[in-house]
């Protein structure tokens, strides 16, 4: 689907077109789906934010530029529906202190719920454990295909910052590639 | 292989692999409904609230003279719309309007017709500063649901005024 046809269905769905949002959804659930799931390791969590996403797309279909393409627009929400998440969940956690309990939830995050577990992605397991704002920035720029410059404009963040954490991501990778590496090296 | 190019590839093997839920697309649905169903249930609401606006924003346009004024009846005297943003040509456009309205519904209609507007006239000056701008925020709840009863209440009376008015 185009974004011609996209965003003409979109708007139809924002108007209560439920067929139109049944285009919609078809179209771009996968994508949003997998993005967030990249981002959030709480299967639960993970569906709140697509839904929170969901949301949004139907109340501000009217602020999309069409100059620029639908998958941008749309990752824009993704990304900030999932800072949104964040920043709730550390109220969250300074309410209730459940600090434990979140150091843990990264390892929580299923390979058998989400991801097929007979899969071996040793540098995707890696990226699952780097700190946010970099796992951010690499997702966009090798999962999306977004330039530094544009991962800085849908993260709302200086292009030098951007590029820094690109750099802190490769190298973090790099190390523990290389150790994880050996490590099935020995043991294989 | 590259770095980068394994990222990739790895990412793109990740992402195949999962499977959204298919329960996440009944809840986004469900969502969607709600969203839709807040949509439409705002818009009759809207209508009732523009209508009767402008019910009272019709009433200016309109033009004639007279001697007695029907107004008085409405505001009391000119000097109240003066204090709310309005002219005394404003006045006498209003004067105007419901000098129509006398001709073109019975006494008795008429009457209703004048005391409805009355009440909503109150409610407008509460919320219409002496620069003639509107307030809607200060409405009471009460208020605005009467403000909406008197709008829909002034409806008919008003399609049968500028109904007419136009064979």
């Amino acid at each position: 689907m185009n974004d011609q046809s996209l965003l003409e269905w979109l708007e139809k769905a924002a108007l209560g077109d439920e067929s139109a949002f049944q285009q919609v959804y078809e179209a771009t659930h996968q994508d949003v789906y997998r993005t967030v799931a990249f981002l959030v390791s709480n299967k639960q969590d993970i569906e709140d934010i697509v839904n929170e996403v969901y949301m949004h797309m139907w109340r501000s279909y009217h602020k999309y530029d069409p100059s620029r393409p639908f998958r941008y627009w749309l990752h824009g929400i993704t990304v900030r529906k999932v800072q949104d998440w964040k920043r709730k969940s550390w109220r969250r956690i300074r309410l209730f202190e459940r600090n434990r309990q979140m150091t843990c939830e990264p390892f929580a995050w299923t390979d058998q719920a989400v991801l097929r577990s007979e899969l071996q992605l040793e540098l995707f397991g890696i990226v699952r454990q780097l700190s946010y704002k970099l796992r951010v920035v690499v997702i966009l720029r090798y999962f999306h295909d977004y330039a530094l410059e544009e991962i800085a404009d849908l993260l709302q963040i200086p292009v030098g910052t951007v590029k820094s954490r690109h750099h802190l991501a490769l190298r973090e990778l790099r190390a523990r590639f290389e150790m994880t590496g050996g490590d099935v090296y020995v043991h294989g | 292989m590259s770095m980068d190019k394994e990222l990739r590839e790895e990412f793109r093997q990740a992402a195949e692999s999962m499977h959204v839920p298919p329960q996440l697309s009944e809840r986004v649905r469900s969502s969607y409904q709600k969203y839709v169903n807040e949509k439409r249930g705002n818009t009759p609401m809207k209508k009732r609230m523009l209508a009767g606006i402008a019910a009272v924003a019709i009433l200016i346009p309109s033009t004639a003279l007279a001697a007695t004024y029907l107004a008085d009846d409405i505001f009391g005297s000119s000097s109240i719309i003066k204090q709310h943003g309005g002219s005394q040509e404003d006045y006498e456009a209003i004067e105007g309007f419901l000098l129509t309205a006398k001709g073109k519904l019975t006494e008795a209609e008429f009457k209703e017709y004048a005391e409805l507007t009355k009440q909503l006239v109150q409610l407008k000056l509460k919320i219409t500063d002496e620069k003639g701008v509107v307030h809607e925020e200060k409405l009471t709840k009460e208020e605005k649901q009467r403000f909406e009863q008197l709008s829909s209440k002034l409806a008919p009376y008003f399609e049968k005024i500028s109904g007419n008015a136009k064979p």
